[in-house]
């Protein structure tokens, strides 16, 4: 499945409005957001702070993401035992996933790699990015 | 006791006399009057119990909906036992992993409390309850509705102050009880102190601090206004002590805003903040 490359600029235009929801959904200060904090380690978010994250994203951007749609988006056409085994991420899923979050430094991909702790790789420039898909997929439809 | 506490001691939908499947609702619920109060917080647990049936029904009673978030509660005044509230609700997403939705209550068609962007996320029904009993009950609501009445009593879990700034700030414990008859509801197979009654506890608090602020007088009236961006991060078990604190940020004469965070065992399980408003008399 390949996708259109989302551009520095697209996600500079989408940042400061996700930084500033992410401050909101985390109750930090704006200014602790950066582009590429991991928003566990980082910020002490947690799976409640993802779900909150990605409803306010909806309403703030006017945009559709479903639940659960970084990982799908991440695996592809890969199958989901191509991707993913006995509950850790295969080596091509890693590969696909080093691909798909590119923002991402690459020692923090470590092998093996558990598929629950994909999350723990999200940065605020993800989001940036699903909301840039967002936008694009609201193009195509509408 | 179990048996006979599910669907009674918890739960604040009397009947559902209308029904969209997976998208909206129609319910009411009569405040018994043999209680002697009934918290608003518990009327915004009503809108959210109706908002619930209608995502666990259009599940096939596989998920529940358990604890999550609430974006915006607006309040517009107070009830009393004996009231009958009209509750209605309106789903934006209803899927395997969350419910997304808001909703009102009124009486004799006046606004009293109105729930935005409210978000739960969906679990699994075994773990909480019986999903053939939850069908059944669905059942009665939608059908003749369930017995009026049916709380005996209101929970007031014990809470404690410990530390007090006055005006500023106030650390208290909230002792969660190790049994009471709410657990036999919420939920059978897993008790889980429920969220609307940490948040009832809470505002008493903040309203206790704004007063202390505003240097309200006995004439004056304070009450809560909104609450915004509740957040249950962790289930809250039977036997627990929650730390409840309250930070107060003064915003101009009339209105305070508090923050609101429970810790258990130094993890945080609840945050939100509340708008307090003061109406001084003449």
């Amino acid at each position: 499945m390949a996708e259109k490359e989302i551009t520095t600029e697209e996600i500079a235009a989408v940042y400061p409005k996700v930084a500033q929801i992410i401050a909101d959904a985390l109750g930090v200060d704006v200014e602790v957001v950066t582009l590429d904090v991991p928003l566990i380690e980082g910020l002490d978010a947690e799976s409640i702070d993802f779900l909150d994250l990605v409803f306010r994203l909806e309403r703030g951007f006017g945009v559709k993401i479903p639940r659960g749609q970084i990982v799908e988006h991440a695996r592809g056409d890969l199958s989901e035992t191509e991707f993913e085994q006995k509950g850790l991420v295969t080596e091509v899923g890693l590969k696909r996933l080093r691909e798909f979050l590119s923002e991402v430094p690459a020692d923090r991909f470590q092998s093996p790699m558990k598929s629950v702790d994909i999350p723990r790789l999200f940065t605020p420039e993800t989001f940036c990015k699903v909301v840039v898909r967002g936008q694009r997929a609201a193009q195509v439809a509408g | 006791m179990l048996v006979a506490e599910r669907f009674s001691a918890f739960s604040f939908v009397d009947r559902i006399t209308t029904l969209e499947p997976g998208s909206s609702a129609v319910g009411r619920y009569t405040i018994p009057v043999h209680l002697q109060r009934f918290p608003m917080c518990l009327v915004a647990e009503a809108i959210g119990q109706l908002a619930a049936w209608v995502s666990i029904s259009h599940l096939g009673f596989r998920r529940r909906p358990v604890a999550g978030l609430a974006g915006e509660t607006l309040f517009f005044g107070s009830v009393t036992p004996g009231q009958v509230l009209d509750l209605a609700v309106e789903l934006g997403t209803c899927d395997e992993d969350a419910v997304a939705y808001g909703g009102s209550a009124r009486v004799d068609g006046g606004l009293v409390l109105e729930l935005r962007h409210c978000v739960g996320p969906m679990l699994a029904m075994e773990e909480f309850d019986a999903p053939e009993a939850v069908r059944g009950d669905f059942e009665t609501l939608c059908g003749p509705g369930a017995p009026a009445a049916r709380i005996r009593a209101l929970p007031q879990p014990e809470v404690t102050v410990i530390e007090r700034v006055p005006g500023r700030s106030l650390v208290a414990t909230l002792q969660v009880p190790e049994s009471a008859p709410f657990f036999g509801d919420h939920f059978p197979r897993r008790p889980v102190f429920p969220g609307t009654l940490l948040l009832d506890r809470q505002i008493e608090l903040a309203v206790q601090v704004a007063r202390e602020a505003a240097h309200a007088g006995p004439d004056a009236t304070l009450a809560p206004a909104s609450v915004t961006d509740v957040k249950m991060r962790s289930f809250i078990a039977p036997g627990q002590a929650v730390e409840l604190r309250v930070e107060l940020q003064p915003q101009d004469a009339t209105t305070f805003t508090a923050a609101l965070a429970a810790r258990v065992g130094g993890k945080k399980v609840a945050t939100a903040r509340v708008a307090v408003a003061t109406q001084t008399g003449s």
